[in-house]
C-alpha cells in the first residue's frame, strides 16, 4: 500500500459519483439490435395487409424511434440510480429504479479488477468496470460489483487505486506478447466443424423472426432439389463449406478476443490485456494466483498447442455458453510458449518430463472402461433392434468402431497421467480428449482426501485429491499407486498426513 | 523408502444410538418402496406365482437392507479430531479419507434432525473454503458433538488468516 494513494482516496474520491452521462447513448445504440429488426418485422407485416408502403415504413420508424427512446429514459433513469464511492475502507454501490440496492466491498477483498469495453463503448470513451472479491454471495457465486460504464481514464484511475497502485508501476517487459502467427492454432477447435451449421441455423432463425421464411422460397426448394438428387457430390461440397465457414469464423474470432494481447507482471499482480474490437483488461492479486493449469484439447494437441489458465481465487466461473474462460491467461499458442508462460506466472520450472507416470493397471482400468462402454452401445442397439426392428445394418458398425477408437484414447488417457511435487507446487496431468496439467501451489491446499473405490482396491491405485480455495476447488491425482499416492500426499502438506499414515513390511 | 503404506483408521466410531436412528431412516426409504410393491401385486396383478416369488426376494432385500446399511454404516464411518486436523473415513465400496487442516477450517455446525433428537444424536459439519464440500461427522452424542463443535470453534478462531 502506497500511502499517498490512500490519502487521495480518502480525500478527493470520498464524493458520490455516477456513471457516465454518455451511457445513455450507447445503450440508445445498443437498443437498435431489437428496434431495427422490429422495425423491418412490422414494416413487412403492415404491406403485406394492404397499407401503403410510404405510410407503413413511417409506422415502422416511428416505432424503431418509440424503442430507442423507452432506451435512452430507462438509462438516464438507471443512471440516475446508480452512485458510487471510494473511501479509504470500501467501495460503495447504490444502485436500481424500482429495487433499491446498496452494496459494499472491502478495499482489502478486491482480489481482481477487470475494465471492459465493446466497440460501442471504445468509440463513446467508456469502459465497464467489475471488481471481484473472493465473498461468495447469496447464490454462492464470488460476489461482484459492476460499474456500468465510466469514463476510461476514470475506469483505469479506479483499477489502479483499488490494487493499491500497484498496477500503475513500470513493470519490467511482458510475460508474454502476441505473435500473429499463432493464430494457426485458432480453428483447432470443434467449432471449426460444428460452427458454420450453428451460424447458419442462427440466421435462420433470424430470418424467420422478422418474418421472412426462407423455407417456402422456390430457391430453397430448388437448392433442397439439386442437394437430395446428388448426395455423392453435394454432401462432401457442404461439409466443406461448413469447415471452411467454421475456420474462418475461428479465425476472425481469435482475432477479435485475443489481439493485442499482452500478460505483464506488475509488482504484486498479473495483468492481461486483449481484444481487438472489445478491449478486455484483468488484473489479478499475485497473492490470489493458486497455481496454472495448461490444457491441450484433443484437436490443440494434435497440432502442438495449448492454453494457460490461472487457478485463482475470487474470478467468477465462465458462464456455460462462454467462448472462453474468464481465467484464461493466454490464447491457443505453442505448447513450448504455453511452458514458458505458465513457468513464468509460477516463477518455477514446469517440466512435463519430469512428472512421475501411473502403474500400469491405470491403463487396464482405462482399456477395461473403453470396452464396457463399448458393448454397452451393442447392447442398447441390440435391445432397441428387438423392440423396434428397425436398426439400419450401418449401425452396427458404431461399437465396431468404438473398440479402437475406445481403445486409443483409453491408451492416451493413461500416457498422460503424471504426477510431480517440486519446491512450491503440486503438478497433476490428466485427460485424454483434454488433457490438462495443473500446478497447484502446496501452501494453497486447504484439505486432502483420498478415496479407493472397489475396483481400484484391487488394482491396488488410490486417487488423491487437493482441495483448494480456488478454481474448480478440487484437483485429482488419478489412480496413482497407493504407496506413491499416500507418499505424495505426504510430502505435499507437510505434517498434515503424518499422525494417521502406518508403514508396514 | 519401500515400505508400504496405509492410512489407518480414525480412532472414532459414531454413538452406537446410530444405529437405531439409520434404522429408522432406512425404514423410511425400505417400507414405503416395498409397500407399494405388495400392493400393486395385490391389485393391479393376477398374482401368479413367478411374480410372487420375485415379490418375496425383493421384500427380503428390502428387510436386508435395513437390517445390514446401517450397521455397515456403524463400521466403516470413522472420524478422529486432534489439535492439527480433522480427519474422517466414509464408504464401503468406495472407501473416502478426508483430512482437513485445522488452520484452514472456516465454520463448524452441528445439526440435530427432530428425529434425530429422539436418540439424542446430532451430526457436526466441518467446513474449509473449498468448493469440494465439507467433511461431515455423522450421529454422534448430542453433547459430545456440541462440545467437539465449541472446541473446533474456538482453535479455528485462534487461528490468523482468512484460511484460503
Amino acid at each position: 500500500m502506497i500511502p499517498d494513494i490512500e490519502e487521495t482516496a480518502t480525500e478527493e474520491d470520498a464524493a458520490w459519483r455516477s456513471p457516465h452521462p454518455r451511457v445513455v447513448v450507447a445503450a440508445a445504440v445498443f437498443s437498435l439490435a431489437v428496434a431495427v429488426p422490429a422495425a423491418i418485422a412490422l414494416a413487412r407485416f403492415l404491406v403485406g395487409r394492404g397499407v401503403a408502403l410510404d405510410r407503413g415504413v413511417a409506422a415502422a420508424a416511428a416505432a424503431a424511434l418509440l424503442v430507442v427512446g423507452a432506451a435512452a429514459v430507462y438509462e438516464t433513469a438507471r443512471r440516475r440510480a446508480t452512485r458510487y464511492r471510494l473511501t479509504g475502507r470500501r467501495l460503495e454501490l447504490h444502485s436500481g429504479i424500482w429495487t433499491k440496492e446498496y452494496r459494499a466491498v472491502p478495499r482489502e477483498r478486491v482480489r481482481s479488477v477487470d475494465v471492459t469495453a465493446d466497440p460501442v463503448r471504445r468509440v463513446l470513451g467508456l469502459a465497464v468496470v467489475k471488481v471481484a472479491t473472493g465473498e461468495k454471495d447469496a447464490s454462492g457465486g464470488p460476489a461482484e460489483l459492476t460499474l456500468d460504464a465510466l469514463a476510461v481514464a476514470e475506469a483505469e484511475a479506479l483499477r489502479g487505486i483499488l490494487l493499491g497502485g500497484r498496477a500503475e508501476r513500470p513493470d519490467d517487459g511482458p510475460l508474454a506478447e502476441l505473435r500473429w502467427s499463432w493464430i494457426r492454432y485458432a480453428p483447432l477447435t470443434v467449432w471449426t466443424f460444428v460452427g458454420g451449421g450453428l451460424a447458419l441455423g442462427g440466421l435462420y432463425k433470424l430470418l424467420d423472426t422478422l418474418g421472412f421464411e426462407p423455407a417456402k422460397w422456390e430457391t430453397a426448394a430448388r437448392v433442397w432439389e439439386w442437394i437430395t438428387a446428388t448426395p455423392w457430390i453435394t454432401v462432401p461440397l457442404l461439409l466443406a463449406a461448413n469447415a471452411l465457414l467454421g475456420f474462418a469464423g475461428a479465425i476472425v474470432l481469435y482475432a477479435e478476443s485475443w489481439g493485442r494481447y499482452r500478460l505483464e507482471r506488475r509488482p504484486g499482480v498479473l495483468r492481461l490485456r486483449r481484444g481487438l474490437l472489445t478491449t478486455r483488461s484483468l488484473t489479478l492479486e499475485e497473492r490470489r494466483l493458486r497455481g496454472v493449469a495448461v490444457t491441450e484439447p484433443l484437436l490443440l494437441r494434435l497440432g502442438g498447442g495449448a492454453r494457460v489458465t490461472a487457478v485463482t481465487t475470487g474470478l467468477r466461473k465462465a458462464e456455460e455458453n462462454a467462448t472462453e474462460e474468464v481465467a484464461a491467461l493466454t490464447p491457443p499458442l505453442p505448447a513450448r510458449e504455453a511452458r514458458r508462460i505458465a513457468s513464468a506466472v509460477l516463477r518455477e520450472e514446469l517440466d512435463p518430463a519430469g512428472l512421475r507416470g501411473h502403474p500400469r493397471a491405470a491403463r487396464g482400468r482405462r482399456v477395461r472402461r473403453a470396452l464396457v462402454a463399448a458393448a454397452a452401445l451393442a447392447a442398447a442397439l441390440d435391445v432397441l433392434d428387438a423392440w423396434t426392428a428397425w436398426v439400419p445394418a450401418w449401425a452396427w458398425a458404431l461399437p465396431v468402431l468404438a473398440v479402437p477408437a475406445g481403445w486409443a484414447l483409453a491408451a492416451e488417457g493413461y500416457r498422460s497421467l503424471g504426477h510431480g511435487l517440486t519446491r512450491r507446487y503440486l503438478v497433476t496431468r490428466s485427460g485424454a480428449a483434454r488433457r490438462r496439467t495443473v500446478a497447484l501451489d502446496r501452501s494453497g491446499i486447504i484439505g486432502l482426501t483420498i478415496s479407493e473405490s472397489l475396483f481400484q482396491r484391487r488394482a491396488g491405485l488410490v486417487t488423491v485429491s487437493a482441495t483448494t480455495a480456488a478454481g474448480e476447488g478440487r484437483y485429482d491425482v488419478l489412480d496413482v499407486g497407493r504407496d506413491e499416492g499416500l507418499r505424495l500426499a505426504r510430502h505435499a502438506v507437510p505434517g498434515l498426513l503424518e499422525p494417521f499414515v502406518e508403514e508396514s513390511g | 523408502m519401500t515400505a508400504s503404506l496405509r492410512l489407518r483408521p480414525p480412532r472414532h466410531r459414531a454413538d452406537p444410538r446410530a444405529v437405531a436412528w439409520w434404522t429408522v431412516q432406512a425404514l423410511l426409504a425400505a417400507v414405503p418402496v416395498a409397500g407399494a410393491a405388495i400392493s400393486a401385486y395385490w391389485r393391479f396383478t393376477d398374482r401368479p406365482a413367478w411374480l410372487g416369488a420375485l415379490l418375496v426376494v425383493f421384500v427380503l432385500l428390502c428387510a436386508g437392507f435395513v437390517l445390514v446399511v446401517p450397521r455397515v454404516y456403524y463400521r466403516t464411518g470413522r472420524w478422529e479430531v486432534t489439535e492439527d486436523a480433522v480427519y474422517t473415513r466414509t464408504g464401503l465400496l468406495t472407501r473416502t479419507w478426508r483430512i482437513a487442516p485445522m488452520s484452514r477450517v472456516q465454520t463448524v455446525d452441528t445439526v440435530r434432525g427432530p428425529v434425530q433428537r429422539l436418540f439424542g444424536l446430532a451430526d457436526v459439519t466441518v467446513t474449509t473454503a473449498s468448493a469440494a464440500g465439507p467433511l461431515k461427522i455423522e450421529g454422534l452424542d448430542e453433547e459430545l458433538a456440541a462440545e467437539l463443535a465449541e472446541r473446533l470453534t474456538a482453535i479455528t478462531q485462534s487461528t490468523p488468516g482468512d484460511a484460503t
